[in-house]
């Protein structure tokens, strides 16, 4: 069976082609969400086994996201991976990791074989 | 009491120098009154019977010959507009002279009769004035462009704040391209149906990256003062570009009210987009703790009649009656200005901000750089709700609103700018 991503950032563009990458790896089954307010409810009705996040986005940034996933108990155990292009380390140790709690950051431009190889860490194919 | 002529006492009380000469004597003086003595230092007694030769250099009395002669061969007063005379002490004088032919009936000789003007201390203040004015203009020149090195400092300033977010919206389209090498890279299935997808988001992916990175370049650069005809929608668009990044991360929203059919208005683009990120960013500071961050910009033409209507008469010194001017707003919620910082908010240095996040520059460098344009910046709280609202007030015609000294070649219109060479 196929695992369930949630890609949650505002850059069309970008989760397209991750998407794409992503299915054509094999093994995954994508769903986008592009506005940051609607991703609770996307994870609430997708269900999915890991959900990827941006950091920096309009509206709700990937930390708050983050934090709202925590109070529903249903969502709370999904494993999320944060991306950022936020370019200063202090930044990135400050602010949005610390509101991620020990999730795990992954940088931006996203490097696709390490993104699939952390998936298939924390959702290893059955 | 001395006896002299009615006549000659005239002559010696008379404020301009007199003196006649006897063309058919070789030219000998016979009359040389006291404002000649003194403006030559050379007393009566000396200079009758005497020639020019004999008093003077051979430089000098060559040249008082030739003109004598030729008002002699004329028959006609000459006029000198100025002469120099050296003096026995080293002295210039200079003298307006004019020269008239005279034939003395009764003697039956031909005269030469001058009378000069000692026009020295004129000749001085003029010259003084011309030092003056040439100080003046290497002064004003100096100013001007150490204004335009303060405008372009203060840039450099704000590109350095923006270079975190213009970096970040740069990574978005590479992270994009790098997807589409690893999609593409794992070997091309003609028949796939996202491959076109995936190379026209590669194209697009290029195109935001050139056009942020070309945005940043065409700001930074420092070129004198050079408008063009230029939407404004335009230049709204390029600095939201610049700016979007703090405007994510402030999560603030930002709405643009365009007026459809906006005339054009004549602006250096880049330094007029200096103005309107100085703005927004200080719109963006002071929200910093307010819900809901919005800020909208609005544009709009009016007959300055209207404006003037409305905001009172103040304007009239700016722009004339019935040019159509152009009216852009850019509002927040902030945080507003405080009663005792109106005043200064355009006073170099003054800032409210902590220390290290603004130097004090921006406001007053927007307001010279709009009032270069012809325009006119204001910043004042919003009368209903809270925050500010800076508001521009721009010609649409280049010879309209206040004359401002060129700088350099101030209306360069329709210079292409510089191609950027890969």
């Amino acid at each position: 069976m196929a695992r369930k991503i949630l890609l949650v950032d505002d850059e069309a563009g970008f989760t397209q082609l991750l998407k794409m990458n992503l299915e054509k790896s094999g093994g995954y089954e994508v769903k986008i969400e592009n506005d940051s307010m609607q991703a609770v409810a996307a994870a609430r009705s997708f269900m999915p086994d890991a959900i990827v996040l941006d950091v920096v986005m309009p509206g709700m940034d990937g930390g708050d996201v983050q934090a709202q996933l925590q109070t529903i108990p249903s969502l709370a155990k999904i494993p999320v991976v944060m991306l950022t292009a936020l370019v200063d380390s202090t930044e990135l140790s400050e602010g949005a990791v610390a509101q991620a709690g020990n999730q795990l950051v992954l940088p931006k431009p996203v490097n696709l074989s390490l993104l699939l190889r952390v998936l298939e860490e924390i959702v290893p194919m059955e | 009491m001395e006896e002299h002529s009615i006549v000659e006492s005239v002559l010696d009380n008379l404020p301009v120098a007199v003196f006649a000469k006897d063309a058919t004597d070789g030219f000998r003086f016979i009359l040389w009154n006291k404002k000649q003595e003194e403006v030559t230092t050379i007393r009566a007694s000396k200079a009758l019977g005497k020639a020019d030769h004999d008093l003077f250099s051979q430089d000098s009395a060559d040249y008082f010959r030739s003109v004598d002669e030729a008002v002699i061969k004329r028959g006609k007063l000459m006029k000198v507009p100025e002469e120099i005379i050296e003096t026995k002490n080293g002295r210039e004088v200079h003298l307006r002279t004019v020269k008239i032919p005279v034939h003395d009936k009764e003697t039956g000789r031909l005269l030469v009769v001058g009378i000069s003007e000692d026009i020295t201390e004129q000749v001085k203040s003029l010259e003084q004035l011309e030092r003056l004015n040439r100080h003046l203009v290497a002064t004003n020149k100096e100013l001007q462009e150490t204004q335009m090195q303060l405008i372009q400092a203060e840039k450099l300033e704000s590109i350095g704040r923006l270079a975190a977010g213009v970096a970040h919206e740069v990574k978005n389209p590479l992270a994009l391209l790098l997807l589409g090498v690893d999609y593409l890279s794992e070997g091309i299935d003609p028949d796939d149906p996202n491959i076109a997808t995936i190379l026209k988001q590669m194209r697009d992916a290029v195109d935001r990256a050139d056009r942020i990175v070309r945005g940043l370049v065409d700001f930074s650069s420092q070129r004198s003062l050079s408008r063009e005809a230029t939407r404004l929608s335009l230049i709204i668009e390029e600095v939201l570009l610049l700016v979007k990044h703090e405007l994510t991360r402030s999560n603030t929203q930002v709405t643009v009210e365009i007026e459809k059919d906006l005339p054009f208005v004549y602006l250096d683009m880049s330094k007029f987009e200096q103005v309107l990120i100085n703005l927004i960013i200080n719109a963006v500071h002071a929200m910093s703790k307010v819900e809901n961050r919005r800020i909208k910009i609005k544009a709009r033409s009016e007959s300055l009649d209207e404006v003037i209507k409305n905001e009172g008469a103040r304007k009239r010194e700016v722009f004339r009656t019935g040019d159509q001017v152009v009216i852009l707003e850019i509002i927040d919620n902030g945080c507003g200005i405080a009663a005792g910082d109106a005043g200064r908010l355009f006073d170099p240095f003054f800032t409210t901000k902590a220390t290290g996040l603004g130097t004090g520059l921006g406001l007053s460098v927007a307001r010279r750089i709009v009032e270069l344009h012809g325009g006119e910046l204001t910043l004042r709280n919003r009368s209903l709700n809270r925050g500010a609202i800076a508001r521009l007030i721009l010609p649409t015609k280049l010879e309209t609103g206040k004359v401002t000294p060129p700088i350099n070649s101030s209306k360069e219109i329709d210079i292409p700018k510089e191609k950027l060479s890969p």
